[in-house]
């Protein structure tokens, strides 16, 4: 950070992704959630049968299932989710080229850096605005050795066989209510393959906008990373704010072959009236290795718990996460290992921050099968407190059903220290720079992590955030 | 009130008669109270593994309670050539104690404290013989703000059926040099045992309480609850000891809460190597500043046991600070599970609270399943937990084989090694001694 510049003189502390742009979606379904709406969703989608068919089914098991009684407070979910329009259709058709996409949506992307993003760093990029991906491009470099990266629409138009034989294998319909919901009105998310060796040494990357009121975004990603292969891939979210609640549900569902590596990297910011329930899972082969870097700031609620099923002997799983609680905020995050392998091996590294009003909550889940013999795993947890009216837990679940297996789970809760405070005051640091420099080394070991472009927002935000808190 | 009886768990012993049978000749207060849990009860539903506390103990397949009686026995006992060998045999094995309770079949059949203790105002005695003689005292503290029948259907249960169990008193500024020391013996197969103890130290008084349960292999399913109530005023020094050491077929079933007040020092040590099934739930209450309690636990599962610790850390006041260590081994087909959460409540400002479990898989059939939970709202606090599952370190077995011991004995020795860490932290020399032993007995048949 330049010497002059004091957090003040960043001007940070208001959301930035605060704004509205003034698009007139193509088509609107009817507001909350009915097999009509279902049907009209696979109708513009153009579906084969199978997919409706599917969907009907999922809104089923959605109906008949119970809304969760742990995690967040979800008791008036079912209140927002009757006012909220599952599906919003922005403009007739995805675009290749950004000089396509209607201006305002171009705009709104301009303004959050995407398209330049791409020209500089990026090996692909997809859009989605509301319900549909409004852009998808990949290089051309990639597309020759036989990447696909395109919307999950194309996906299953375009890919049929490969489509089907894995959607919906990682999480089932009925996995658990959201899972449910989403496999009944899915829209937009990515579709992704790699074929066998080929490594890709820029980023994909996704972007997911809610720019209208009330609306409720049910991205489906689908990506398989066949044997040998590497990739990264991030997804960005945010939303302006409205006094209405908004719904975000996604799908991820990750295939990582043997000896294939991946790592997929979310850094969520949507705005505070944000209903943000996701569920995201990775089978990974024999040597295979996946890694989740879930950096969750935004939102009203998230309940998000990236998994790694490490299927084959020697798979590697990695779970990194870093959540940020502001006022009102409840950050319930964490995630999900299971060895079914022997020699398997993973670590969880989780850290959170409460600040206000704000609650963070671990919840984590560590199984090791019968078979899984020689599997390794640490999880750490460790959550800073900045006010008294601050909030956190920590709910780590371990099972083992293996002798010969090692775990171990380290959780630590603090606050900030007065000694540490009193040191970088002492050399001339002003209070709030100080409280902020100690919380950016409390994540610093997941920030060096990021992109270089997310590590400086987060570093920014977190700086934002930071300021007035010491009173 | 509106809801209506479930009567889950009522059976033709378990019923509102046996309530009455056992309040027969009790003052009005104690009468209602068993009936007032008696109701609450038969409206609480039976935990199912739906209920995070019992996810891992299912009830429906673990316990029988249909098949239950109570005991018909009028008395028992109390010459003590009468008394089980091993009953006496244990007895003998334990130094001097301050005084001594012997419980066969839920019947106190003796009690004796030394007598300068009695002149200095301790009491110990049944707890039937203290609602006669220290009503008041009784009434204000049992199943009241310590384990009151709502805190859940077994808290109901035993509050509505307790047969007998003990009570000690401490006055303010008397401190007890050696423990009290309680037997119970169990010898009904098939029968429900339903005890309660009422620990009460006054301001700056100390004592230590050692409760040990045995009972011969039963081919019946036996149902042992107790309710252990232990308040420590301010600057008071309290230490509560179960060793568990029941015969197979029975399911052990014990609740136990500990309030601590200002500057008061309340440690518990949980050691269970028997029963079938043991199921303990433990909840420390730190209630003033400088309110400190010690949480230890040892197990040492076999065969097809089951064990099933549920510990709470709740620090409701400013300047507190608890600790618990619970280590366990697991052989055979066992099972061991450990669910442990600490609280720190809103105005819990400078609360220290710790909690480490850790777990020894000595077989391919054993498991072990932690949780340890911590929810924090208050935010000057230093917290952490851990939790370990691991097999032996080779390492240290293979040192030990090194130095000339066999693999058996270097593999004992490194699950005493294992195992003695939470020994280590009492004070009380004659328990570590039995404890120790009994674990190198369990070892030893293992062989």
């Amino acid at each position: 950070m330049p010497e002059n510049e004091t957090i003040q003189d960043l001007n940070l502390d208001e959301y930035k992704y605060d704004f509205v742009a003034k698009t007139e979606p193509v088509f609107r379904a009817q507001k909350g959630l009915s097999e009509e709406v279902v049907r009209q969703i696979s109708a513009h989608k153009d579906e084969p049968e199978w997919m409706l068919e599917f969907r009907l089914k999922a809104l089923k098991v959605y109906e008949s299932k119970p809304m969760p009684k742990w995690g967040g407070d979800l008791d008036s979910l079912e209140e927002v989710l009757d006012e909220i329009y599952f599906y919003v259709r922005p403009q007739e058709k995805m675009e290749r080229s950004w000089d396509d996409v209607p201006e305002e949506i171009k705009n709104t992307f301009e303004k959050l850096g995407i398209p330049e993003a791409e020209r500089k760093m990026l090996a692909g990029v997809g859009a989605q605005y509301e319900s549909e991906m409004v852009y998808h491009s990949l290089r051309e470099e990639w597309e020759k050795q036989g990447v696909i990266f395109d919307s999950i629409e194309d996906g299953l138009k375009n890919h049929p066989e490969l489509f089907r034989e894995y959607f919906a294998t990682v999480i089932p319909t009925a996995d658990n209510k959201f899972s449910a919901m989403n496999s009944a009105v899915w829209s937009g998310g990515s579709f992704v393959y790699i074929p066998k060796g080929v490594s890709l040494d820029t980023p994909l990357q996704a972007y997911f906008r809610v720019n209208q009121e009330r609306m409720g975004q049910f991205e489906r990603t689908l990506i398989i990373i066949d044997e040998g292969a590497q990739a990264h891939y991030i997804e960005g979210c945010t939303a302006p704010v409205y006094s209405t609640e908004s719904f975000h549900s996604g799908v991820i569902e990750i295939i990582v072959k043997d000896n294939a590596r991946f790592r997929y990297t979310t850094i969520q910011n949507w705005s505070n009236n944000m209903y943000n329930l996701v569920t995201q899972r990775a089978f990974v082969g024999a040597g295979g290795h996946m890694e989740w870097l879930d950096g969750n700031l935004g939102s009203k609620l998230t309940m998000k718990y990236p998994s790694c099923y490490l299927m084959g002997e020697g798979a590697h799983g990695e779970i990194l996460s870093i959540a940020y609680a502001g006022d009102g905020q409840h950050q319930d995050t964490g995630g999900k290992v299971v060895h079914v392998a022997p020699h398997t091996t993973s670590s969880i590294v989780s850290k959170s921050i409460s600040k206000g009003t704000g609650r963070s909550t671990y919840r984590g889940l560590l199984k090791v099968h019968k078979g899984a013999h020689h599997a390794r795993s640490n999880v750490e947890c460790d959550a800073l407190l900045i006010d008294a009216t601050s909030r956190t837990d920590t709910y780590p679940y371990i099972e083992i059903e293996e002798s010969d297996a090692h775990v171990g789970h380290e959780a630590s809760v603090s606050k900030i220290g007065e000694e540490q405070l009193f040191y970088l005051k002492s050399r001339g640091i002003a209070a709030d720079e100080a409280m902020a420099m100690i919380v950016r080394g409390f994540i610093e070991p997941i920030a060096k992590l990021l992109p270089m472009e997310y590590a400086v927002e987060l570093n920014r935000l977190i700086e934002m955030e930071m300021e007035g808190s010491v009173g | 009130m509106t809801e209506t009886a479930l009567k889950e768990g009522v059976t033709g012993a378990l019923s509102a008669a046996a309530v009455e049978r056992l309040a027969l000749g009790e003052p009005g207060w104690l009468r209602e109270r068993r009936e007032h849990a008696w109701d609450v009860y038969e409206r609480t539903p039976m935990p199912t593994t739906k209920l995070e506390e019992w996810r891992h103990t299912d009830l429906k397949k673990k316990l029988d309670l249909d098949a239950l009686r109570l005991s018909e026995l009028e008395t028992a006992p109390d010459d003590p050539t009468e008394w089980p060998a091993r009953l006496r045999t244990t007895m003998e094995e334990d130094e001097e104690a301050a005084g001594r309770v012997v419980i066969i079949d839920g019947h106190v059949v003796h009690t004796e404290l030394d007598a300068s203790l009695v002149d200095q105002g301790v009491i110990l005695m049944s707890l039937h013989d203290a609602v006669d003689l220290h009503g008041d005292l009784v009434r204000e503290h049992l199943a009241t703000v310590a384990i009151p029948a709502e805190d859940g259907k077994f808290a109901a249960l035993n509050a509505a059926l307790w047969g007998d169990g003990v009570f000690l008193f401490v006055p303010q500024g008397v401190r007890l040099e050696l423990p009290v020391r309680v037997t119970r013996w169990v010898s009904e197969a098939g029968t429900a045992y339903f005890s309660r103890a009422l620990l009460v130290a006054e301001a700056n008084s100390q004592v230590s309480y050692v409760d040990e349960l045995l009972s011969p292999d039963f081919d019946a399913q036996t149902f042992a609850s107790t309710a252990v109530e232990v308040f420590a005023a301010a600057g008071s020094r309290v230490l509560c000891v179960s060793v568990q050491r029941l015969g197979r077929g029975v399911f052990y079933q014990s609740m136990q809460r500990t309030l601590a007040q200002r500057d008061s020092q309340l440690d518990t040590l949980n050691v269970a190597l028997g029963a079938s099934v043991s199921r303990v739930d433990l909840n420390a209450r730190l209630l003033g500043p400088g309110a400190n309690s010690e949480l230890l636990g040892l197990y040492f599962a076999d065969g097809d046991q089951h064990f099933d610790f549920n510990t709470s850390q709740d620090h409701v006041e400013p300047d507190t600070c608890s600790n618990l260590l619970y280590k366990g081994a697991l052989d055979g087909n066992s099972r061991g599970i450990f669910r442990g959460i600490i609280r720190v409540h809103p105005d819990a400002q400078r609360t220290d609270a710790y909690q480490t479990n850790r777990n020894l898989l000595l077989s391919r059939g054993a498991r072990a399943d932690s949780l340890p939970n911590l929810e924090i709202e208050a935010d000057d606090v230093r917290c952490s937990h851990g939790a370990t599952v691991g097999a032996l370190d080779a390492e240290a077995r293979f040192y030990l084989m090194s130095r000339g011991l066999g693999p058996i004995q270097a593999e004992r020795l490194v699950v005493l090694g294992f195992l003695g860490e939470v020994l280590s932290k009492l004070p009380l020399a004659g328990v570590v001694q039995k404890v120790t032993r009994v674990i190198e007995e369990k070892l030893a048949q293992q062989g």
